[in-house]
């Protein structure tokens, strides 16, 4: 099926686009969500609720401003984000990591926020193909080390010193050497 | 989250800031990269075009299906452990690259000729087709596996239609089709092949992402390194212990010229050059025993590019023309040519072909030499009368060290020339290496013929091919490359052709300088 014809079936609100999304791009789903959300039956409550927000937002899917892949991308990897937050405050749920920033800024924190968006984007353009994969893979799909190792057929230790010398990379570009 | 400066922060924080500041939508090359399928997917799809290209110039033969035997391993490795069917394109995968680099090595030693017989080579040329085909049928399979696990519908004829292609090219090669218009057809279908290939693995990308790749206890690189390092070493020790035929060299006897002084005498007294006489074997200077005749002809031949001078001469019309010559100031290769008339009741000669180094050769790699015996120059008139003997010899601290030839004997070949076509011929082909700390190296050829038929001339010519390089891929002997009737300076060969030609009938000797 084409993505062309699946998106207008979703927009149509007709089922079958909602199976050909599933059938098509399940695997991709799957494969966002997996690393974000370690128990199975979480994964599939975040798939069933990823689909329902495609279902809802397609019409905000605008082609110009990017592929399909990549809305779905993000809308499945800030779905599994939420799933992920809202897991951990269930009780008898882990900790919540230090450093996790909270879902609700103030005004104040998200202009704060938006200049190191800025400047972190900026530094990631002058970043190696290579490294800005790396990158997004680590702290955008949120995998883990022995995953990227894997699909790069690389070993751990050696995905561990890259991003070693990624991060030190990046914060000698944002303006500082620190705790590196 | 930490508000503080890029440089005060703690590593932690700093990670928290970054895993923060992520853009919401990633850029489309990183969402199209980041898959576990396709990196690996495009690895096998250019490993399968370069294996599959053969241009025979700048050695892409050989260093495009090494790219492609590396992608192809980088690549099935990957998906190995996915389904048994990606399993067994990898296990196809390591023993086409084991044998692959194993035969790069051997080329570089003058051992792949005496491995790679005709036998073993079609043995070889089977097997490996036998191996593509089951790569392919289990790419084939493999693909319909990974899309049956994503629950997505079996679509892979392009990966069905790359066997049928493959099978046709064994049936072309199994009945030695000559023609053009059929494979250029296949290389044209092939192309489209690939681009099927590469549309499937992009239909296939939603596959892709149900696969997960087994962790690697060797990265890629390392992997790629150690081919590398494998392949240097291996072909370095090939090119500097390969290159050259083992020779039994031994010291010679000194008292062996004692015993036949008379024959010697006699040899010299009718003209026989002494320095190629000192060289003989006993055996042979034997059989010259009651010589009636000597005849000998020497010639210095250069062996090496020379200079190129100008000068100014007269054009026979008062005017002056530029003339560039090339001038050899030193001529390192002596060939002396000796007849001897041997009693006989029909007209016989022993021959002799001796080459003498003056100077250093420069390179030691294989030396060939091949005659055309008078029996071959002028069929009608001359016969074979035994076989072809000889030996060579160098010195050193004042000792005489001598060995058999690494081969001796007639070989028929046929070769394509330029002004003849396809011919076959039958010569005599002397094969040998000589010592990299030797002086003097010398050596002869000698063979006897019979008179067939009155008033003929005798004229038996001498080609001697010297390797003046080790740069060349695959490695071939002197003697493989003259089997090839290539001429001249060509590659890493330089060949001096020299001839004994003279009239029976006639009387003379010339004296050597």
């Amino acid at each position: 099926m084409q993505e062309q014809e699946m998106i207008a079936q979703l927009l149509q609100k007709d089922e079958r686009g909602m199976e050909a999304l599933l059938l098509h791009y399940g695997p991709l789903m799957r494969y966002i969500i997996a690393p974000i959300l370690p128990d199975p039956q979480d994964r599939e409550e975040c798939l069933s609720e990823v689909s329902m927000r495609v279902w809802s937002r397609v019409a905000q899917f605008d082609p110009a401003r990017g592929s399909w892949t990549a809305w779905l991308t993000a809308i499945t990897r800030n779905t599994a984000r939420n799933y992920q937050r809202s897991a951990q405050h269930r009780p008898g749920t882990q900790a919540i990591p230090e450093g996790t920033p909270a879902p609700d800024a103030s005004p104040e924190e998200a202009i704060l926020q938006a200049e190191r968006s800025a400047a972190v984007h900026a530094a990631l353009g002058r970043l190696s193909p290579g490294d800005r994969a790396l990158f997004y893979r680590k702290y955008y799909y949120l995998q883990s080390t022995a995953q990227i190792a894997s699909e790069l057929g690389m070993t751990v230790r050696a995905v561990e010193g890259r991003l070693y010398r990624l991060k030190k990379q990046l914060r000698r570009m944002l303006g500082g050497e620190g705790h590196v | 989250m930490c508000d503080r400066p890029w440089e005060t922060m703690t590593d932690a924080d700093f990670e928290a800031m970054l895993a923060q500041s992520v853009p919401d939508t990633p850029p489309e090359e990183i969402v199209a990269e980041v898959t576990p399928w396709r990196r690996a997917m495009n690895r096998i799809l250019f490993g399968m075009a370069l294996c599959a290209v053969t241009l025979n110039f700048w050695c892409l033969n050989y260093i495009l299906p090494a790219i492609g035997t590396v992608l192809l391993l980088l690549g099935f490795r990957a998906l190995r452990r996915e389904n048994r069917w990606l399993g067994g394109c990898f296990a196809i995968a390591v023993i086409r690259a084991v044998y692959f680099f194993a035969t790069l090595i051997l080329n570089t030693t003058i051992l792949q000729s005496a491995v790679f017989t005709p036998a073993v080579t079609t043995a070889f040329t089977a097997g490996n087709a036998v191996l593509l085909l089951g790569l392919y049928f289990c790419f084939w399979r493999g693909l319909l596996a990974v899309q049956k696990k994503a629950g997505l519908p079996a679509r892979a004829g392009g990966a069905l239609a790359l066997i049928v292609w493959h099978a046709l090219v064994c049936v072309l090669a199994a009945v030695q089709y000559g023609g053009w218009v059929v494979p250029i057809a296949m290389l044209i279908g092939y192309g489209f092949l690939l681009r099927s290939l590469y549309r499937l693995s992009g239909t296939l990308d939603e596959a892709g992402y149900a696969i997960a790749p087994k962790p690697v206890r060797v990265t890629d690189r390392c992997l790629v390194l150690a081919i590398v390092v494998v392949l240097g070493i291996g072909c370095t020790l090939g090119y500097l212990f390969g290159g050259s035929y083992p020779m039994d060299w031994q010291p010679v006897d000194t008292s062996e010229q004692a015993q036949t002084e008379a024959v010697r005498q006699q040899l010299l007294d009718l003209g026989f050059p002494e320095d190629v006489l000192n060289d003989l074997t006993p055996e042979d200077i034997a059989a010259c025993d009651g010589a009636l005749r000597v005849v000998a002809e020497v010639e210095n031949y250069p062996v090496n590019d020379g200079r190129t001078v100008s000068y100014k001469e007269s054009d026979g019309e008062g005017g002056v023309v530029s003339v560039l010559d090339t001038v050899y100031d030193v001529k390192e290769l002596r060939l002396t040519g000796v007849a001897v008339q041997l009693p006989s009741e029909r007209e016989t000669w022993m021959v002799f072909h001796h080459f003498l180094w003056t100077a250093d050769p420069g390179f030691y790699g294989t030396e060939a030499i091949q005659i055309r015996p008078a029996y071959r120059s002028i069929p009608e008139g001359w016969a074979a009368a035994g076989d072809a003997t000889g030996r060579v010899l160098y010195d050193r601290d004042g000792q005489t060290f001598a060995a058999p030839y690494a081969s001796l004997g007639a070989r028929t070949f046929t070769a394509n020339t330029v002004l003849w076509g396809e011919q076959t011929n039958t010569d005599l082909f002397a094969a040998f290496s000589l010592p990299r700390h030797g002086e003097r190296a010398r050596g002869y050829v000698a063979y006897s013929t019979t008179e067939a038929r009155d008033g003929n001339i005798l004229s038996s010519g001498e080609y001697y091919v010297h390797q003046q390089t080790w740069l060349q891929y695959p490695v071939v002997t002197a003697m493989e490359k003259r089997l090839t009737a290539a001429w001249g300076d060509t590659g890493a060969f330089r060949t001096v052709q020299d001839v004994l030609q003279f009239d029976p009938v006639d009387e003379g000797t010339e004296t050597p300088p």
